[in-house]
């Protein structure tokens, strides 16, 4: 009953905000071409990489595809739903004094900021994400089992997840400082860009950094492993690939209970 | 009758980092944590019954709006308490707002893609307001405000005082048992001002709302609270009646006397003159020295005059000349 009211709620805030992109209709297909084309140009780049080298660290351009479809489809869908905890975004509403009237309101205030934003037009980037990921399926003739099926879609999610935790995380930095925000982007957009990389072409350092302080490699790159049945060069545990939905959701808690401490900081100080 | 509001030795303190400027300064600030304590509220105290409209005044950066967020539950207390209808407001943060109403001054609260109508019907669903009841709130407002007029207009076409209405009737759609407004006529013309007036006093009196009134607008304060509390650094100076008030610290008052001719020797014993413009002279007197009809007999038998006015002290300048001559530090209000 109580959930009932809050997802109508939430579908009632998140219909203004489509409304009123859609006001805009030219510069909302345009923006969504535009996304979803850099996207495709993108990976045309790296295709031609491939093109040259025929294949890096010992994945061929199909299997990279699968990843990199993995993450841009993750990535876009967390960055529609996750809109309102965009640190630039978020800030805007710290400063505005918009968050203070979240506060005045008898509603939780994760839900109000879900509900601040909801950028449609990240579709684009979404259906290009997806559209890499179909074309790698034709490439690599993954030999589809029940247990992938099954866990294709919960590494999906847990990968949303992670990545929204990144958000949120950087969305309660803005309680301390507003200047950090970019160093998040830095973070979560230049994350994308490296997920979509086979993870052993990078340094030693650079793969512990990613696998044990920030658990990507155990969101995309085992589960991949484990889609496309490729040993694993650096040797975990075999339940490796399966630590994605404690790796992504762990990742979103932890930044949920960041951005909880944020708000404390924020009523205490009202900076 | 118990109080709608009781507040014990409140206070809030704030850290103001020291930055330093430069490449240097840069690291210093990260290094070093340089801070002053500043008290914005430094231990007030005070209780409001149910049904009373009460101004809350002072200059900027007197604690006004710090002691207005934490009653409406944004900010906490560095110590001291507060209990707005039984509740500590940032304890139970959305069993509070949901009994309160908030005005915060030019800001608005309402969905600006929205027509007015659209985003109260949001509102309503925010607040779980009964659908009855929300009919019976809308039809109330829509004649008291006049929201006919603009009641399918997008927020943001609306001008600054369509926006002031829209907002009242916004945030009081869900019945609150206290209205806290924050200089709720700033920037609006006098028209404006004076329906937004008479709208909060009819509130008050037909509905029993609770209101707290925060203004730099006098004339606010004079046409619609008996009570007023005065702060300034954090400290409440003055709670009592507006009247009380003015007797204490607005003796003086202006007359203005046109005389048949100009006049050499216009100096009368009790009054002093401020102005003097050709036969026209402006005397300044303390009501408990000599009254005006004292002071004008005094005058007339000495020169024919033609016309004369009586001018009361403008609250304003009491309140201004109450502030700057600090008249009520060591007072305790």
């Amino acid at each position: 009953m109580i959930l009932g009211h809050t997802m109508r709620l939430y579908f009632k805030l998140i219909g203004i905000r489509v409304r009123a992109q859609m006001q805009y209709r030219l510069s909302f297909w345009v923006d969504l071409a535009g996304t979803g084309l850099a996207t495709g140009v993108e990976f045309l780049t790296l295709a031609a990489v491939f093109g040259r080298f025929g294949s890096i660290g010992g994945w061929s351009l199909g299997e990279v595809a699968f990843l990199y479809g993995l993450v841009e489809t993750a990535f876009a869908t967390m960055d529609m739903i996750f809109s309102g905890f965009d640190p630039d975004f978020f800030s805007q509403q710290v400063r505005r004094g918009t968050f203070d009237q979240m506060l005045l309101r008898p509603v939780s205030l994760p839900l109000q900021i879900f509900a601040s934003e909801f950028l449609l037009r990240r579709i684009g980037r979404m259906a290009q994400g997806l559209a890499v990921w179909g074309f790698s399926l034709t490439l690599t003739h993954i030999a589809w089992t029940p247990a992938k099926l099954l866990y294709l879609p919960v590494v999906t999610v847990s990968t949303v997840a992670f990545f929204g935790g990144l958000f949120v995380a950087g969305a309660a930095l803005c309680f301390y400082t507003v200047q950090s925000i970019e160093a998040v982007n830095i973070f979560t957009y230049g994350g994308t860009y490296m997920l979509s990389y086979p993870m052993h072409i990078y340094d030693e350092w650079f793969r512990r950094f990613f696998i044990y302080i920030v658990p990507s490699a155990l969101l995309v790159y085992y589960p991949a492993l484990f889609f496309l049945d490729k040993p694993d060069p650096l040797g975990l545990p075999s339940f490796a690939p399966f630590l994605a939905p404690l790796a992504g959701f762990g990742t979103l808690l932890a930044a949920f209970a960041l951005w909880w401490v944020g708000v404390r900081r924020y009523t205490s100080t009202g900076t | 009758m118990t109080p709608i509001i009781s507040v014990t030795d409140l206070r809030k303190e704030f850290k103001v980092f020291r930055h330093h400027r430069g490449a240097l300064g840069a690291f210093r600030n990260l290094v070093t944590r340089e801070y002053k304590v500043v008290k914005a509220v430094d231990g007030i105290a005070f209780a409001i019954e149910p049904g009373e409209l009460v101004g809350y005044l002072g200059p900027n950066g007197a604690g006004k709006s710090t002691t207005i967020k934490m009653l409406t539950g944004i900010l906490v207390p560095t110590s001291g308490e507060i209990c707005v209808s039984g509740r500590v407001p940032w304890r139970e943060r959305r069993a509070h707002v949901a009994r309160i109403g908030a005005v915060f001054g030019q800001r608005n609260t309402l969905w600006w893609d929205l027509p007015v109508v659209e985003s109260l019907d949001l509102l309503r669903h925010i607040y779980r307001v009964p659908a009855e009841r929300y009919t019976r709130n809308l039809a109330t407002f829509r004649q008291l405000l006049a929201l006919d007029e603009f009641l399918h207009t997008p927020v943001r076409s609306l001008s600054l005082g369509q926006l002031m209405r829209a907002n009242l009737a916004a945030a009081l759609l869900h019945d609150p048992d206290v209205l806290f407004l924050d200089e709720p006529t700033i920037g609006l013309d006098i028209v404006a001002k004076e329906r937004i007036r008479q709208f909060i006093q009819r509130i008050n009196r037909e509905r029993g709302m609770t209101v707290i009134l925060t203004t730099h607008d006098l004339s606010d304060v004079e046409k619609l609270c008996e009570r007023v509390m005065m702060i300034d650094r954090g400290h409440l100076l003055f709670d009592g009646k507006l009247a009380d008030l003015l007797r204490r610290f607005g003796g003086e008052r202006e007359l203005v006397v046109d005389f048949a001719d100009e006049v050499l020797d216009a100096a009368v014993e009790g009054a002093q003159i401020v102005e003097r413009d050709g036969p026209r002279v402006t005397y300044r007197f303390a009501r408990d020295a000599i009254s005006a009809s004292e002071l004008i007999s005094r005058l007339s038998a000495r020169y024919r005059l033609v016309d004369l006015s009586v001018r009361e002290p403008e609250i304003e300048a009491t309140v201004r000349r109450i502030y700057e001559e600090r008249l009520l530090d060591n007072d305790g209000g």
